[in-house]
């Protein structure tokens, strides 16, 4: 049981009185110490949490940042140890559709509610799309992109770093605006006749299948 | 879990558009050796299949209709959708040698090769012959799939769990939040943001004016 010999059991030998407060909450609990594999249950559901009122949401967050915290150490003191993690799912989530922890992907979940009570709340008061300002500019190479708004203490007249910003184009990137164009367009009708092109091969192949079925 | 298949399998795979699946998942180390990033393999025409027309799952039992095996009935281990395939358990077997290493020739095994769907056909658990199959709705409303010869329903096979939990026999940790908590509703709709909320559950009153920024 390496977890058992690990600073803080050596510590505690020492004092004989409680850890120092708080400190627990990083570590896991006492029976899970040294076992290969520890149980967990499945991590919440978006469905489950729009159930929720937002003081509870605020305590589940935190709830989960203290979990994950454990987690973490966990796995930092196994790669101190040199051994594995027990239940890295707990942590790391193997499955094909993505790597995001389980702790994580709860706590990834509640903030997307919360963003959608917000949304939902902001267009209602106000019509407003999105949540921070933003405008579409042309940057120097004549490319448009959404530009969004930064928060700053003093005007932009003023702003030495803002004026260095050039959201304009100049005459001479006229050409290859042009250039860019056509390689869009060119690359338009390419996808489409592979597409039609891919369509016929499928025909050609399945329907000839289904026709002799 | 062996720790090579674990950091295998921890980066999250992204496959280009034209990759070719083989019977290793993309992820398995196999597979990245036989697909390294820059290969461009002959494209492979799959049949197009809509999602809701499929009707094969792991674990159904289906009768072979075409290749070595015609005629026998297997258990469905694996599905791989991208390419078609459904792999039996110890059906259209090859065989081969495994964990070859110097001058031992390994162990001889029997590897099982995939079938495409079209040579497979779901068989009717009432008369144990293979039917075409349909996706219809009971009377309830569940979307089912009905045999088309004889009329019956043919259940989803039920699969165990990949970390072998069976949800029925689940018993909460001291950190598990019970069902009833879990699906208790609290919420109640507002004209409050979250953090209006927050502050008034929690008696924050926020004197200060912030200053004067701008925003560009």
């Amino acid at each position: 049981n390496n977890m058992g010999t690990s600073l803080a059991q050596q510590c505690r030998a020492l004092h004989t009185s409680q850890w120092r407060r708080g400190l627990e909450a990083f570590f896991d609990e006492t029976p899970n110490w040294g076992e290969p594999t520890v149980k967990s249950g499945a991590p919440w559901t978006a469905k489950q949490l729009r159930t929720k009122s937002s003081e509870d949401l605020h305590k589940l967050w935190y709830v989960l940042l203290k979990e994950k915290n454990m987690l973490l150490t966990v796995e930092q003191e196994a790669k101190r140890q040199r051994v594995q993690m027990p239940s890295p799912e707990r942590l790391t989530k193997f499955i094909i559709k993505g790597s995001l922890f389980q702790i994580e992907r709860s706590m990834k979940r509640l903030d997307t509610i919360v963003q959608e009570r917000e949304n939902a709340l902001r267009l209602l008061q106000t019509g407003q799309e999105r949540g921070r300002p933003g405008t579409w500019r042309k940057d120097f190479f004549g490319r448009t992109f959404w530009y969004r708004f930064k928060e700053y203490p003093i005007p932009w007249y003023l702003n030495r770093r803002y004026k260095r910003k050039r959201f304009f184009t100049l005459k001479y990137v006229d050409s290859f605006i042009r250039r860019r164009i056509e390689s869009h367009l060119h690359n338009t009708i390419l996808k489409k006749k592979a597409d039609l092109e891919n369509k016929r091969k499928l025909q050609e192949k399945f329907s000839k299948l289904s026709a002799t079925t | 879990m062996r720790l090579t298949a674990l950091l295998a399998m921890a980066a999250r795979v992204k496959v280009p558009p034209d990759y070719r699946y083989g019977t290793s998942r993309p992820w398995t180390v196999g597979a990245q050796r036989m697909n390294p990033p820059g290969k461009k393999r002959r494209k492979v025409f799959v049949e197009p299949i809509q999602p809701e027309d499929w009707s094969l799952f792991k674990g159904d039992t289906v009768e072979v209709l075409a290749g070595k095996d015609s005629g026998k009935q297997g258990k469905i281990s694996q599905v791989i959708r991208a390419r078609n395939w459904v792999i039996l358990e110890g059906l259209n077997t090859h065989y081969r040698y495994i964990g070859k290493s110097g001058e031992y020739r390994g162990t001889y095994i029997a590897s099982e090769s995939p079938l495409l769907v079209r040579e497979v056909a779901l068989v009717d658990p009432s008369d144990r012959k293979p039917t075409q199959v349909e996706w219809r709705f009971t009377e309830e409303g569940e979307r089912v799939r009905v045999s088309l010869r004889s009329g019956r329903i043919l259940p989803k096979p039920v699969v165990q769990r990949r970390d072998g939990i069976v949800p029925e026999q689940w018993k909460d940790g001291p950190k598990d939040t019970s069902p009833d908590d879990a699906l208790e509703k609290t919420y109640s709709a507002s004209l409050k943001t979250f953090e209006e909320e927050i502050a008034g559950a929690t008696g924050v009153v926020e004197t200060r004016a912030g200053r004067r920024t701008f925003w560009y």
